[in-house]
């Protein structure tokens, strides 16, 4: 109403005054004159101008903008204030320029300022607003467009005026249009990244990490130009006080933006590292809703804190920026995890210390006993146990001397094979009893967890361990092995030992076949024992899992050194098995062999 | 982000009109913005705020859940933990962080668990019973301390004014 009545009044005025002049001078050129000449009139016609300004402010808000919300218009008179505030600080520095084209110039400042900021308002309420219309997008595209060309022109206009004439004021209204097209920027930004999010049904959860991003890059640019204006300002005219405001303001906000992206990285990294992904089982032991943003939870998104509570992974980013806390215990989550890692023991498996005692409580897992009372079970236990032990390393040996050596201490550790209890009668131990009773036994090797595969990638990081304790689990159990390996060798020298007593001549002639392996070297040497070695072992032996024939060549080098006569029968059966195999080479090119 | 504060603010607004609190009535102001809430409180029984209807305006910041919204009493009300300008004084309602009386422990502060019904239920027991260690109103809290009887007659004025009696 007030509005109203200054206008019309604003108006009846100007027509007044006109009217005035018209009627004194008759003619159009002296009137003209004589109205520039008195000042009342001037006063008048200014105050004319000014409410034309508002009223086509009004429009323009009208077509761009609609109705203000009550928020909007807050904003945009207490940012009035500031802003008439600098622009009357501002007059100090320029007051030799003062001229009404000067105002004019202000005037079209402050006033594309109001739109610039009406528009950061307004993008700002399309993520409040449920439903944003398509005339909002039409106007929203509109006004950007506009207000971003308006500021390129100005900018233009400045810098031609300061190349032609020299800096002057227009170096404060070009970098004063400079900032609004970074605010520009800003509101463009913004409007794509809503637009983006709107389109998608979900919360887009990427859209806050661009915003942090486009911000800080903005801010940047921001500070950049204030800096850069300042000291040109410094250089050419004076100290701009006019400026230190804005100035203070983006300084802050850069700051505020820089804060912000660090929190953010540090947020997404703890959240990626630290922290589980929730599985379906967990999910359905809670009610199932984040209760960061009430909605339900998917396998997948969401993250198990240290405290067991479950959130979205996007809802927890976003509060980790602010707190690194749990919402709901407030459970310090940093320092939880540190704490954990300290109390946490390292790697459950590296750990044990050699504990040679416990021995035979773990045995019967890994050293299958056989009912004595069945004739035939010893050779079985003989295969059973030697199957194991070089199922993992199917090498040929060449000689019964170095034979297995190496083999037993390596597959020993893995397998979590002990040194064998109190032998049962038949069985191939008596050999160890028979040959050397003061057996040394070898320390236990560690256990290893049997399904690593199944093990999630965390619980293994944390079974490898970094921590001192860990490496000196790890060195002790290098050591373990090491003992289990010297161990192996003097059995070995013993063994090695024993056979070289035994006379091989009687077994060799009993020997039908004549493959020879380590496990029928040692199927051999039980023989010596009381128990009754039959002659099925090597067959019985070709069925085992794991057990491998030596290639022909080698034993008939090895066995050459032992027995002529089983030399003999050897050579006799490659040159057949050769005979064979060129003639089955000729008809059938795939090489079966026939023997 | 904000689209989520949006959905949250809309899903306790549900909530909040399918099972209202006993003396609680809260809803956005218009449903094109969300982010302004009107709430009616009414005095807790038994106390000197009995039988009054206080209009509260809740106002969401764009990161609610993640930050607190402001609580703003549209009606005088004589009360220590009440601005004398209407702001709410109650420590859920602040970030972690920021302690403007410099006693509360962060437990007590806002965090994202906390909801508009939570919010306005500890405001209703901040009615019945006032906190007079962390004055929002010193007036009010040396009058509630030092002469109980004034205070109540004064809250009573408050409750008839609610009532525009």
């Amino acid at each position: 109403m007030k509005a109203v009545l200054v206008t019309l009044s604003s108006f009846a005025l100007t027509a007044g005054v006109i009217f005035n002049a018209f009627y004194q001078k008759n003619q159009f050129y002296p009137s003209v004159v004589y109205l520039t000449k008195s000042n009342p009139s001037m006063a008048v016609l200014y105050a004319q101008a000014f409410v034309f300004v508002v009223l086509f402010g009004k429009l323009l808000k009208k077509i761009f903008f609609g109705q203000l919300r009550a928020a909007e218009v807050e904003h945009l008179i207490e940012k009035s204030w500031y802003a008439v505030t600098e622009t009357c600080l501002a007059f100090t520095v320029f007051r030799d320029d003062f001229s009404p084209k000067f105002v004019a110039m202000f005037t079209l400042l402050l006033f594309l300022k109001g739109f610039h900021w009406l528009s950061e308002d307004r993008i700002d309420y399309m993520e409040r607003s449920p439903a944003i219309s398509i005339l909002f997008h039409i106007r929203a595209i509109a006004f950007i467009v506009l207000l971003s060309s308006l500021d390129l022109f100005l900018i233009n206009h400045a810098y031609q005026s300061i190349l032609i004439k020299g800096a002057s004021v227009q170096l404060v209204f070009g970098f004063e249009y400079a900032i609004l097209l970074t605010v520009t920027a800003t509101v463009l930004m913004k409007y794509v990244l809503h637009a983006i999010d709107l389109q998608s049904e979900n919360p887009w959860e990427n859209k806050a990490v661009y915003l942090l991003y486009g911000e800080l890059v903005l801010g940047f640019i921001k500070v950049v130009l204030y800096v850069l204006f300042f000291s040109i300002m410094i250089k050419v005219l004076t100290f701009p006080l006019f400026a230190i405001r804005p100035l203070y303001l983006t300084m802050r906000s850069f700051k505020k933006s820089l804060n912000d992206v660090i929190k953010s990285r540090r947020a997404i990294r703890n959240m990626n590292t630290l922290y589980p992904n929730a599985t379906a089982e967990e999910l359905q032991a809670t009610d199932n809703v984040c209760i960061i943003c009430r909605e339900d939870m998917a396998v997948g998104s969401c993250k198990k804190l240290p405290c067991r509570h479950i959130f979205h992974t996007s809802c927890l980013r976003s509060w980790f920026q602010r707190q690194q806390s749990c919402p709901i215990c407030r459970l310090d989550v940093l320092q939880s995890e540190t704490s954990q890692a300290n109390r946490v023991p390292p790697p459950p498996q590296p750990a044990p210390a050699p504990q040679p005692a416990p021995a035979p409580a773990q045995m019967p897992n890994f050293w299958p006993i056989p009912p004595p009372q069945v004739p035939r079970q010893p050779n079985q236990s003989a295969q059973t146990t030697t199957t194991d032990s070089s199922s993992t390393t199917p090498t040929p040996t060449t000689s019964v001397n170095t034979s297995s050596a190496p083999r037993v201490p390596f597959t020993l550790p893995p397998m979590g094979v002990n040194p064998p209890p109190p032998p049962p009668p038949g069985s191939f131990m008596p050999f160890f009893t028979l040959g050397m009773p003061s057996f040394p036994p070898p320390p236990v090797a560690p256990i290893m967890p049997e399904q690593l595969a199944q093990m999630t990638e965390e619980q293994l990081r944390s079974l490898e361990g970094n921590e001192r304790r860990a490496v000196e689990a790890r060195i002790m159990c290098l050591r373990n092995i090491r003992t289990l390996l010297d161990a192996a060798m003097t059995h070995f020298h013993q063994y090695s030992s024993i056979t070289a007593n035994i006379d091989w001549s009687a077994y060799t002639n009993k020997d039908p076949q004549p493959e020879t392996s380590t496990t029928k070297e040692e199927n051999r040497e039980t023989a010596t024992s009381p128990s009754s070695q039959s002659k099925t072992t090597d067959e019985q032996l070709e069925g085992a899992v794991g057990y491998t024939a030596v290639s022909e060549e080698v034993t008939a080098d090895s066995s050459r050194a032992e027995d002529t006569q089983e030399n003999e029968l050897r050579k006799r059966r490659l040159e057949r098995f050769e005979r064979t195999q060129q003639n089955s080479d000729k008809k059938f090119p795939q090489n079966e062999p026939v023997d | 982000m904000a689209g989520a504060a949006v959905k949250r603010l809309m899903a306790e607004y549900k909530q909040l009109t399918l099972n209202p609190p006993e003396g609680i009535v809260a809803g956005p102001q218009d449903e094109e913005n969300y982010f302004e809430w009107e709430a009616l409180i009414m005095g807790p029984e038994g106390t000197c705020f009995e039988g009054g209807v206080f209009p509260a305006k809740l106002t969401f910041p764009n990161d609610y859940p993640l930050s607190p919204p402001q609580m703003r009493f549209t009606c005088d009300l004589f009360h220590p933990n009440i601005y004398p300008d209407g702001r709410v004084c109650i420590s859920i309602l602040h970030a972690p962080g920021d302690d403007p009386l410099g006693y509360e422990s962060s437990a007590e502060r806002w965090s994202p668990v906390q909801s508009v019904e939570k919010i306005l239920l500890s405001v209703v027991s901040m009615l019945a019973e006032p906190n007079d260690e962390s004055a929002a109103n010193v007036d009010a809290a040396k009058c509630w301390r030092d002469d109980r009887k004034l205070f109540e007659e004064r809250a009573k004025k408050s409750v008839r004014k609610s009532l525009n009696l």
